[in-house]
């Protein structure tokens, strides 16, 4: 067997000049030379077409004549040539990515073109309560088993878009819309998440789902101020409650301060009395045995001692005879009250 | 004569390469064939992947089918439900060749399925969908009833506006089922085309234009409600509170009133106490004492006096 990888110019170049011999010496075929070219570009070809290379992030699918024989890694690989084998690459580690509602701009602008539409036909569901969501997600997958991604069905991607537009519908379409646009995100990805792959196992794609993520989640274009406004209120709500609470907190609390000031001066002030009282009449006690030492004595003192003091502070004093008459009516009726 | 060994072997090869490209054929793990001979089926399906060999094209043909799940794709269609709305149903299928000879027999090719498909198809989604009411073909299930009654007692409880407000109808088949009905009937219908219908996603319902519009414009309406009922328990909940205030502060004062105005009156009476305590041992000069107390308290400074000589302080005077 010649070697497949010599020069083939060379082998032309004897060729034509074994031939020019031939001519020369009369026509004549070297059939033993025509057989030895023959074979040698046969073996030339086949070894170029029996090596494949199989990169890093795929699997190569090997078939012979249409039959499956086998899936190879990343490296150089040989394979039967002549259209014997075949070997059909996949992706299995790149992560592939579907949108829905929208789509991704720049690197994947170059996409098919039935699906530049209004993709808010994608997006808008509907509730449980038969209310009109806008809701856009994206689905990331693997392909898990190139045999059964390339021997199971025919259009993968377009499997996955369906059902998993499907999937997200039956989801959504189990909620209120209240919920879905606020708490129930994370649930409504999950379960769609878990469902999608049921239903992608069931046709055996041999496709992994890795994530289903919500992106946004919206009222309609329409609906969407009237959503605000309902925001909007709750603020309004939260604003009004704090501003009475405000009102509450300026006015209650003094209140409470002044009444303990109220309760401490009535305190004060009973204190005041019952030690007055303590006092006067201690001071009497301390009178009284006093006096009972000498009561007339005293008595006669005391009275007399007020009515030098008493006496004493009058502007002028007037003393009537009783025999006088008929002089009262002289005198202004103020200074009359005295004592007898 | 070796020259001759090698022109015969070159032939030889070449016919045999001819013979076998003439009558080998291979089917790839995706495909199934149909051999015909003049037209008229022989034998039955290929369905084995691997090389395979038959009379040369003009007596005997393959024609290969795919093996594979295929998808189909309906056009949207406008549909009453039975409650009268107005929806567009878009559903797509997945189906197979299930049996190849009877596929070729009746329909040919994947074209003629696709135009039955869609006839069946498209025929037995409208009669399912308009059977049924709307909520069928949204909800899967009555969960959503439990969550929203859970929630508007919640609501109620707190003085808040439920979210939705009157009963959603229950259903009775649901969403799934609902596909289910297609599919079975569907594959009634399409079982003597040897197709297999796999099965079949409604991949979008949506309200029809107008339908839609009316939608939008009740989702507007109770979210104002809505709005409104949350601007409304905020105007009460502060005039509860304004309330509160009053109240709290008429309480705070009039209990300080009560409360200083005991202090006060203990104080008062302990005081009665402490005097009459003292003063009951001598009433006599206790009146004597006091009463000349008063005197000096009493009588003003710069007055005039007029005394009676009969005054027990003149007595002396008098005597004389």
């Amino acid at each position: 067997m010649p070697d497949p990888w010599e020069d083939p110019s060379e082998e032309i170049k004897d060729l034509l000049e074994s031939m020019q011999k031939k001519f020369q010496g009369g026509f004549k075929f070297n059939w033993g030379l025509i057989a030895a070219v023959v074979l040698v570009l046969l073996a030339g070809i086949g070894a170029l077409s029996a090596a494949y290379t199989v990169q890093p992030q795929e699997k190569a699918v090997v078939l012979r004549f249409g039959r499956f024989v086998g899936t190879s890694g990343p490296g150089i690989h040989f394979k039967i040539p002549f259209g014997v084998d075949t070997a059909i690459k996949v992706p299995t580690e790149r992560v592939l990515q579907e949108e829905f509602g929208f789509r991704a701009q720049g690197v994947k602008g170059a996409r098919t073109t039935y699906e530049e539409k209004a993709f808010k036909e994608e997006s808008l569901m509907l509730t449980g309560d038969l209310n009109v969501a806008d809701v856009e997600w994206i689905v990331q997958y693997k392909v898990s088993d190139p045999k059964k991604f390339l021997f199971n069905t025919r259009d993968v991607r377009k499997n996955l878009r369906d059902v998993s537009q499907s999937v997200l519908r039956r989801v959504v379409g189990d909620r209120e819309v209240g919920s879905v646009l606020t708490t129930a995100r994370a649930e409504i990805a999950e379960e769609a998440h878990r469902i999608m792959q049921e239903v992608l196992d069931r046709y055996d794609m041999g496709v992994r789902i890795i994530t289903l993520k919500l992106q946004d989640v919206n009222p309609p274009e329409s609906v969407r101020p009237a959503f605000n406004e309902v925001n909007s209120a709750k603020q309004e709500q939260e604003k009004l409650i704090n501003e009475a609470e405000r009102e509450y907190n300026r006015v209650i609390p003094e209140a409470r301060g002044k009444a303990a000031q109220e309760l401490a001066k009535a305190e004060g002030d009973a204190t005041q009395v019952v030690n007055r009282a303590k006092g006067d009449a201690d001071r009497f006690k301390s009178v009284l045995q006093a006096y009972r030492t000498a009561p007339r004595v005293t008595r006669t003192r005391l009275y007399l001692e007020t009515i030098e003091e008493v006496y004493g502070r009058f502007k002028e004093m007037t003393i009537v005879d009783k025999g006088v008459q008929g002089l009262l009516p002289v005198f202004d009726a103020r200074g009359a009250g005295a004592k007898p | 004569m070796n020259e001759r060994r090698i022109v015969q072997t070159g032939i030889a090869a070449a016919v045999l390469l001819f013979a076998f490209r003439l009558t080998a054929y291979r089917i790839s793990e995706w495909e199934q064939a149909i051999i015909t001979q003049f037209g008229k089926p022989v034998g039955g399906a290929i369905t084995k992947p691997g090389l395979h060999f038959k009379l040369p094209d003009p007596i005997q043909k393959t024609h290969r089918l795919d093996k594979r799940i295929l998808n189909w794709d309906g056009f949207p269609n406008q549909i009453p439900t039975k409650d009268k709305k107005y929806i567009w149903v878009d559903t797509t299928a997945r189906w197979r060749i299930k049996d190849p000879l009877l596929f070729i027999q009746t329909v040919r090719d994947e074209d003629g399925a696709r135009s039955r498909l869609d006839g069946i198809l498209d025929a037995v989604t409208r009669d399912v969908i308009s059977g049924h009411n709307l909520v069928e073909a949204v909800r899967n299930s009555d969960r959503i009833i439990g969550v929203i009654a859970e929630r508007n007692k919640a609501a109620e409880e707190m003085g808040e506006e439920p979210e939705t407000s009157g009963t959603l109808e229950k259903i009775a088949v649901g969403r799934e089922k609902i596909s289910e009905m297609i599919i079975e009937k569907a594959r009634k219908g399409l079982g003597e085309f040897g197709i297999e219908i796999i099965d079949v996603q409604m991949r979008r319902i949506a309200y029809e234009a107008s339908v839609e519009a009316k939608v939008f414009d009740r989702m507007v309406s109770e979210r104002q409600r809505i709005a409104e009922r949350i601007r409304s328990f905020g105007k009460g909940e502060r005039a509860k509170i304004m309330g509160k205030i009053s109240r709290d502060l008429q309480e705070i004062q009039s209990k300080a009133y009560e409360k200083a105005e005991g202090i006060r009156g203990d104080g008062d009476g302990k005081a009665i106490r402490i005097y009459a305590g003292a003063m009951n041992s001598d009433p006599d000069f206790y009146e004597f004492l006091r009463t000349l107390e008063a005197y000096k308290k009493a009588l003003p400074q710069d007055t005039r006096l007029i005394l009676s000589t009969e005054s027990k302080f003149l007595e002396l005077l008098r005597k004389r």
